[in-house]
This record gives structure tokens, sequence and C-alpha cells, in this order.
């Protein structure tokens, strides 16, 4: 029983989707197409509307000329480093607050969520002069220290919530054991988490991959540089050619497209737990 | 001994925090009562309330703060109605959507430089699509990020891009914990698609929607990258929110202790935003438990 008005209705609703999926695929898309198309072209006679494969090996020559390679392995380092550091302190903090109640608790959530709500330039210039003063200031393992305060929170409120769903019989027996309680988190508990424990190491590691702020302000040897510095570098500068620039930028967001899109049901369960119970 | 055990869990991480979030974060208020310069980051005269005294005499700042709240209230308005759209939207099954929700969401999981280097070739005026469209249809160039009129709004467009997709997810989470009996026992009742809406989807993802658009806010407040790269604040101080104005006094103009003021202003506007999220939410449980 379709009627002529729920005909309509369907074809606006169809019409809705189609024009926000264009909105917001375009850009992805005309950044393949603008990485895969001739160079004069783009500012001569306009670009070709469509990626061309055949400038494949073009953009790979004209990516062999940027250190995009050594930019990435830098990011991978800094972003690495820091998944380790803040699965480590979350796991604690997160094993803390579903197992114990304790003095200060409710302290320990709220300085929880006022770390997501303090803007990180806030702390720059006082981590500026910490760093200074301890010699790590030019350094990734400064930068890494700086952005672990931001993504530790979130690690600890995924692995939280997935720490509450296993029941406690499960590491009672363990307990009257008297098996240590460190150890019942790892390997009790822990083992049985592995797909939280991925999601949250998925949001530290690309906290991580995407920061810029801190690299751009604590990072000033351009061998250090992680890709996100790197890249920006391009702008204002004209020297390198369009398709180099986006087809690196290109290179930079795949892995963090693949990854949000696998786990994103996960990252908005964690980004929202700190705001709801904090 | 037990009674001491949750501290030797809470106490690593929290030290770690208190290290380098809330220890820098307290130096940083005390740093804006100061004349830190950055020749001498850890040496600074205390002047009181100096800093603020001259904030408050500065044109410059207004204008920063008109640009934090005007941007931070735009990209909620728009950002969670379009999210809110496209979350309703993609709700019910459809050929093809999980293909559309994953272009959906392209703009949330590209990393803001890579996202700004797009978006600065886009807006390109002599090269840039969206001006060789507007010259297509006769419409001539645009200054979309030189000029005072468009600049904020073209920067509010690519943070819409990336915020929206966000509050889409978190809708359609909540749209999931819909009762769909009720939703039926509704239209069977004969109420339309609207009042449907109205009475029995509405009241369930108003909470999320509430959660979603104080994220987006505090995001915004929070902000750096894509402002920055894209106009850099300009032009004439259009886009400098707070958090821009604060970089650069503090690394361009070298005046640290100036700086922090701007980051106490903003990081008052982020608990301001936060305080009234939870007075919402205070409310609501009340309502809930008469």
């Amino acid at each position: 029983m379709t009627t002529p008005r729920k005909l309509a209705v369907k074809a606006l609703r169809y019409m809705l989707i189609g024009i926000l999926v264009v909105l917001a695929g375009f850009p992805v898309y005309w950044m393949a197409a603008t990485a895969l198309n001739v160079n004069s072209q783009l500012y001569g006679t306009g670009q070709v509307a469509w990626p061309q494969l055949q400038h494949l090996p073009d953009l790979v020559t004209e990516l062999g000329n940027v250190p995009i390679g050594r930019w990435l392995f830098n990011t991978l380092l800094i972003a690495s480093g820091g998944t380790v550091l803040s699965l480590t302190l979350g796991a604690l903090a997160g094993y803390a607050l579903s197992r114990f109640k304790f003095h200060g608790r409710g302290l320990v959530g709220f300085l929880l969520f006022m770390t997501q709500v303090v803007p990180e330039a806030l702390i720059l210039v006082p981590l500026y002069a910490m760093f200074i003063t301890f010699g790590l200031l030019n350094s990734l393992w400064g930068l890494i220290l700086a952005n672990v305060g931001f993504s530790l929170p979130v690690a600890c409120f995924v692995l939280k919530g997935a720490m509450d769903a296993v029941p406690y019989e499960i590491e009672e027996s363990a307990i009257i054991d008297n098996c240590p309680r460190f150890s019942v988190l790892t390997m009790i508990i822990l083992p049985l988490i592995m797909p939280s424990i991925a999601a949250a190491a998925v949001v530290s590691f690309f906290a991580g991959w995407n920061e810029f702020l801190f690299a751009s302000t604590f990072l000033m040897d351009r061998t250090l540089w992680p890709a996100s510095v790197g890249l920006a570098s391009f702008v204002g500068q004209y020297e390198t050619p369009m398709s180099a620039v986006l087809g690196a930028a290109l290179v930079f967001s795949l892995p963090a497209i693949v990854f949000f899109l696998l786990i994103q049901r996960k990252i908005v369960a964690g980004l929202t737990a700190g705001a709801v119970k904090g | 001994m037990v009674r001491l055990l949750p501290y030797a869990f809470i106490l690593p991480p929290m030290i770690y925090l208190l290290v380098f979030m809330f220890w820098p974060l307290s130096r940083q208020m005390y740093m804006s009562l100061t004349n830190t310069r950055i020749v001498n980051p850890n040496r600074g005269r205390f002047i009181g309330l100096g800093n603020y005294e001259r904030l408050i005499e500065d044109p410059a700042f207004y204008v920063s703060l008109k640009a934090t709240l005007v941007y931070t209230v735009l990209t909620v308005i728009i950002g969670v109605t379009l999210g809110v759209v496209a979350a309703l939207a993609i709700d019910r099954p459809f050929k093809g959507r999980a293909v559309a929700r994953a272009i959906l969401l392209f703009g949330w999981a590209v990393p803001g430089v890579a996202a700004s280097l797009i978006w600065l070739w886009m807006y390109n005026e002599r090269s840039g699509v969206f001006n060789r469209i507007t010259e297509l249809l006769g419409l001539g160039r645009f200054s979309w990020l030189t000029s005072t009129d468009y600049a904020l709004g073209s920067v509010l467009a690519v943070t819409v891009w990336q915020v929206a997709p966000f509050v889409m997810l978190v809708v359609l989470a909540a749209l999931q914990s819909v009762p769909q009996e009720v939703r039926e026992a509704a239209r069977i009742d004969g109420a339309d698609g609207i009042s449907t809406f109205r009475a029995v989807t509405l009241p369930h993802i108003r909470p999320s929607i509430q959660l979603a658009a104080l994220l987006v806010a505090v995001w915004s407040i929070r902000r750096f990258d894509i402002i920055y790269l894209l106009t850099g604040g300009g032009p004439l101080g259009s886009t400098s929110t707070l958090v821009v104005k604060l970089r650069q006094t503090a690394f361009e103009g070298h005046e640290l202790g100036m700086a922090s003021a701007y980051g106490a202003i903003g990081l008052a506007l982020a608990l301001m935003v936060a305080a009234i999220h939870y007075t919402a939410e205070q409310r609501r449980m009340k309502r809930m438990s008469r």
C-alpha cells in the first residue's frame, strides 16, 4: 500500500541522503582527484574532475622529493609511544574506577572530565617552560608526554566501560587464592576485554597521529617533524606541486580513515562516557 | 592494606595528570598574573591583574572573544542540526546504507592538518574548485579565506564537515535505543511521521543531542589546527579565536603573561559550557525521578 505521499517522502529522503553523501565525500574525492592529476593543469586549464590513474607513477616520483617517509616514521614513533603509555596508565585508572570504592573517587572523575574540557593551548606555554628546564624541548619524548595527558582519560573511559561488563565472580577465586591484584588485572581482566583494548589503542594512536599544536611548538628540528607539522609546512609555500601536497595528505589520511571507520562506535562510546559520568 | 590497594592503581595515572596537565594548568593561571616573556619563561615578575587590565582595554581582545563566541555558537547550531538530520535520514535500512554511512564519516576521520590542506586547495582563489564553479555560474571569484565577509563562514564549513559526522554517530547510537513497538503503536494510532518523531523519538535522543552539543562546543573553543592553517586568525582578526590568539601572543608576540590571560578567558568559557551542560543534566534527572 504505497500512497503517492509515501513515495514522495521516500524520494525526498533518498535525495537528502544523496546530497549529504556528496557534501561529506567530495573533499576526500577531490584530494584523490588532485593528487592524480597533471600539475600544469591544476593551475592552468583547470584540473580534470576525476583521478587519472595513469599519473600514479608521476605522483610517486613527486612524493620522492618530499621527506614524507621520514615524517611518517616520526609520526609512527610519537603515536606508538603515546599509545603504550596511555593504555598502561588508562588500564590502571580504569581498573581502580571499575572495581574499587575509595576516597577521592569523585575528584578523580572530575579531573578526568576536566582533561576533556581544557584547551590544549592552555598548557602549551607552561609545558614549553617545563620542557626547557628538563631538556625535553625539541624531543619526541617531551611531545609524547604532553600528548598522553589528553589521550589517557579517553583510554581510561573506554577500558573502564569494558571492565564494568566483566562479572566480579571471574576474578573472585583468584583474589581468594591471594593472587596479587595487579596480576588479576593483567592475567584475567585484560585478556577478556581485548576488543576494547584495541579500540582504546586506536583512539590513542590517532590522537598522536593527528596532533599538530604541541608538535609544531615543541619540535624545531626538521628531522624530528611528524607528518602533521611537515604537511602544514606546505601551507603558503609554492615549490611543492599541489598534486604532491595532496598526495602526501592522502597517504597521511588513509590509515586514520580506515581505523576510524572500523571502530567508530567504540570511539563514540569512549568520548561520550567521560562527559556523562564525569 | 586493602584500603590502600585502590591507590596503587589510581595514583600512577593521577600523578601523571598532575605533572603534565594540572601543574602546567595552574602555572598558566599564575603566569597570567606575571609579565613573563619567552626569552626567560621561568622568570617573570608578579604584576597582579595588569595583563587583564590591558586585555579589557584592547580592542583586539573583543574581536577575538566575539570570533570565539560566534564560531562556537554557529558550529554547534549548524553541526548539530546537520548531524541529527543525517542520523535520521540513514537510521532506517536501505540499499547501500553501509557505504553511505562510511562516506558520511569521512570529514570526521580525516586528520585536521590534511583537512586543512584539502580545503585550502578547494578555496584557492585562482584555481580552486569553488571559484571555478562560481565562475561557471557567472558569479565571479570569491576571496573565501582572505575577505572578512567570508573567512569565518569558510572556516565554519570545514569545521562542520568535521563535527557533524560525530554528532550523527552519537544520535544514531541513541536512535537504536528507541523502542520500535512504541513507534509502531503511535503510527497505528494514526500519528503522522512528525508527531511520532516529536512524541516518541525526540525525547529519547534529546540527552544524546545535548551531550553532542556540549562536546562540539568545547571542541570549538579548543580547536587550533584548521583555523590556524586556513586563515592564521585573519583577515583582521575575524577568525582569531582565543586559542589562536594565545599561541600567537606567546610565540610570535613573545608575551607569555599576556598569552596566559587569553588562555584564562578561554578556560572560563569552556568551563561555562560544561557547567551549563551539567545544570541541564541535573534538571533532567530530577524531572525523570519525579
